[in-house]
Order: C-alpha cells, then sequence, then structure tokens
C-alpha cells in the first residue's frame, strides 16, 4: 500500500495543473465573492461560512476531474489489473492521496479565510476539522462519479454524483451552526467521522468494480 | 511446463464473431505468434488470455496463479509529464531500475533522460514502453505489436533478447505484421475468420 501511496503522490506532485489548480480556485472564489455582493462586514462573518461551503463543493469538484481517466486513457490500468487483480488498492492510495495534497491544504484555506472574516480564533481548528472531514466525503463521492464515465468525459460522472454530495453539504452546514451557536459540535463531528470511514472503505470497492467494467 | 491452455474460445461483438472456437496451449519456454489482420481480433485475444477481457465463449485456464507476466499492449502506459528516468522509477526499484538504465542507455535514450516523455518521438516512446517489459523479470510475456514503431536496430535487439528469455524458459505470445525473427508456432486468426 505505501508503494502506491508513494506512487501516487509523486504522480500528482509532477501535475501542477492538477492540484494547483483547485487551491487557486478555493482561494480566487473566497477573494472574490465577498467582493461582489454588498454585505457589511457585520453580516460577512454570518453569511461567510456558507461561501466556505460551497467553495468547498466546487473545489473537490474540479480537483477530481479525472482522477482516473488519465490511468485509463494511457493503459496503467491494464498493467495495474495484471498486477493486483483489483484496483481497490490503487483507489484508496489515490483517493488518500488527493485528499491529503488537496483536500487538507484547501480545507487549511478555508479555515483561515473564515479566521480572517470575523469567526472566533478559537474556532479555527474545529473549522478545519469539518472541512477536512467534508472533503474526504467529497472526494469519494466525486471519485465515484468519475470512475463511472471514464470514457465517456469524466465531467459528466462527475455531474452525475453531485446530488450525492447534497447531503455532505446539509450536514457540514449543520456541523458549522453547531460551532457558531455553540450546540452539538461532538455529535455532528462524530457523525461525519463514522461515514468517512464507512465511506472510505465501501466506496473505492465500488470504484474499483466501476473501472473493472471499463476496461473489460 | 504448461501456462495457460484455450478451449474453443469465441468472442463475438454484436453477434459478429471475431472469431471461433479457437484452442491452444502456452508453454514455458515456447513462443507463440497471432496473426490476422486488422480487426482480426490479436489485441482482444491477447486481453482474453490476460483475462482483462472475457471470452463469449470458451474456456481459458492458467495452470499457476502466481504466474509472472509482463505485458505491452497498444497502450504504453508510459506517463507523458514524466522524464523517462522518472517513469522508470515510478515502475522499478532496486536491481530492476539498474536493468531499466541499462537499456534505456542501450536503446540510445540516455542522453534524452531529462526530456519530458511528450517530447519524445513516437518510437523513442515505444523504446521506453518496452523497458517496462525487458527490465522485469516474469515467467510469460505478452506483447501487442511490440515492433511496430521501432528501427531495424531496436527490432533485432528485441528478437535478440526474446529468443534469449525463450531459451531460459519464458513463456511468449505476440501480435505482429511483421513475422518475428525467433523460433514460434503460429495462430493465424485470419484463417481462423475466413
Amino acid at each position: 500500500m505505501l508503494s502506491f501511496i508513494k506512487a501516487e503522490s509523486f504522480k500528482l506532485s509532477k501535475k501542477l495543473k492538477s492540484w494547483l489548480g483547485p487551491l487557486l480556485v478555493m482561494v480566487l472564489v473566497l477573494i472574490a465573492f465577498p467582493l461582489s455582493i454588498d454585505i457589511s462586514q457585520y453580516d460577512l462573518d454570518k453569511f461567510y461560512f456558507s461561501i466556505i461551503v460551497v467553495s468547498l463543493l466546487m473545489t473537490a469538484f474540479v480537483a477530481t476531474e479525472g482522477m482516473f481517466e488519465e490511468d485509463f486513457e494511457d493503459g496503467s490500468l491494464e498493467q495495474e489489473f495484471l498486477k493486483e487483480k483489483d484496483f481497490y488498492k490503487l483507489v484508496i492510495s489515490k483517493i488518500f492521496v488527493y485528499v491529503c495534497l488537496i483536500g487538507i491544504p484547501i480545507a487549511f484555506i478555508g479555515a483561515l479565510f473564515s479566521f480572517a472574516n470575523g469567526v472566533a480564533i478559537g474556532s479555527f481548528g474545529r473549522v478545519f476539522l469539518l472541512l477536512s472531514l467534508s472533503n474526504l466525503l467529497l472526494f469519494n463521492l466525486f471519485a465515484f462519479g468519475n470512475a463511472l464515465s471514464i470514457n465517456k468525459g469524466a465531467m459528466l460522472g462527475v455531474l452525475s454524483s453531485l446530488p450525492l454530495a447534497l447531503p455532505v453539504t446539509i450536514l457540514l452546514g449543520r456541523a458549522i451552526r453547531s460551532i457558531q451557536y455553540g450546540d452539538g459540535f461532538f455529535a455532528v463531528t462524530t457523525l461525519m467521522v463514522g461515514i468517512g470511514l464507512m465511506v472510505s472503505a465501501i466506496m473505492p470497492l465500488i470504484i474499483s468494480a466501476a473501472l473493472k467494467t471499463h476496461i473489460d | 511446463m504448461k501456462l495457460f491452455s484455450a478451449q474453443n474460445i469465441t468472442y463475438s461483438i454484436n453477434e459478429n464473431k471475431l472469431f471461433h472456437n479457437l484452442s491452444f496451449e502456452i508453454n514455458s519456454g515456447e513462443g507463440l505468434h497471432i496473426k490476422g489482420g486488422n480487426g482480426s481480433g490479436k489485441s482482444t485475444l491477447l486481453r482474453i488470455i490476460l483475462g482483462i477481457t472475457s471470452p463469449s465463449k470458451g474456456l481459458i485456464q492458467s495452470y499457476d496463479q502466481d504466474l509472472k507476466i509482463s505485458y505491452l499492449g497498444h497502450k504504453n502506459a508510459i506517463k507523458n509529464y514524466l522524464t523517462p528516468v522518472e517513469n522508470l522509477e515510478l515502475l522499478f526499484g532496486g536491481d530492476e531500475l539498474n536493468v531499466a538504465f541499462e537499456w534505456l542507455n542501450s536503446f540510445g535514450l540516455s542522453h534524452l533522460q531529462d526530456e519530458l516523455t511528450a517530447s519524445l518521438s513516437f518510437g523513442q516512446q515505444k523504446k521506453l514502453a518496452l523497458i517496462r517489459v525487458l527490465a522485469q523479470s516474469s515467467d510469460l510475456l505478452v506483447l501487442d505489436e511490440p515492433f511496430v514503431g521501432l528501427d531495424q536496430t531496436t527490432a533485432d535487439q528485441i528478437n535478440s533478447f526474446l529468443a534469449q528469455k525463450i531459451s531460459q524458459g519464458v513463456g511468449l505470445v505476440l501480435t505482429s505484421h511483421i513475422t518475428p525473427m525467433i523460433d514460434c508456432a503460429a495462430l493465424d486468426l485470419g484463417a481462423n475468420n475466413a
């Protein structure tokens, strides 16, 4: 498994557009959105979380586009299948690397911007944790969408999995309310960790089956 | 030693039979040259042997589940945004990486080792893809049109390498429009379709 993670990290780090692009999109949206609407600073700290949630959804969407497409196009998936007979390790490693190299930095940027826009500094860690957990869920879901339509334009698959991301957004909204009003943060976070663990274990199995169908 | 056997393999696409009732064996220390025109199903047959594609009818039996297979298909499985050296480092480690570097040198690619693979010519990319097969120790080599895009010197090197591997007891299955300069049994899909 370690060799998979090492290889995927190396590949992703060499694809500047793939990891830097989503981070820049996140920063741009977080800067541009408040500038483009007429909300006073007093109101902004109330609304800013919503902007972060939408930005998170968009950047996760962009980051996972083409996640498996390149390996499918250049024949790496076939080689992988010959070695391992399935794609479980590859998928789980890929999602892990994407979450670590793109998802967590995005969560950090989100938390940093929320602090810069009036959210109490004590909430920084909580916001960062929630955004990281949300990214774990979103990356798994969009990776599934990507694998579904790998040879028919990966974006189509990501779009088809977009409705699955709505419950994550609702959950994240509830979690953020718990930070704002100091109510039930632990319960919501535990729920997100639980769902995150389940999705991270099950989704790679489904994605692996979808990829196998495509190379057949 | 028997590595694979195929019994009455048939493959159809939309009711059109690409090939039908093919039976053959793949043994260690022997080569099998799959011949046939464009679209006769050579690459599909290789994918069936490898277990990537399922046959419409018939049975492929592998006699060793731990068989180490090296495969080069139509797709090169190399990353265009990496250099040749980085591509090899991604695939190999230890002794195999040293062997891969020797092949890189032998194929005359060492002066391009720090260039992006995307900037290499088709033939140079093919050579790099072949190193994946050449540097790996395996029990069976499966090659889909290995000579396409290669100059005569490299084709001779590959022929000599394959002959050496067969003499060492490695099994070989290849498709090619060019008759390889090695002693191989032939399976003609053109004749099967006729």
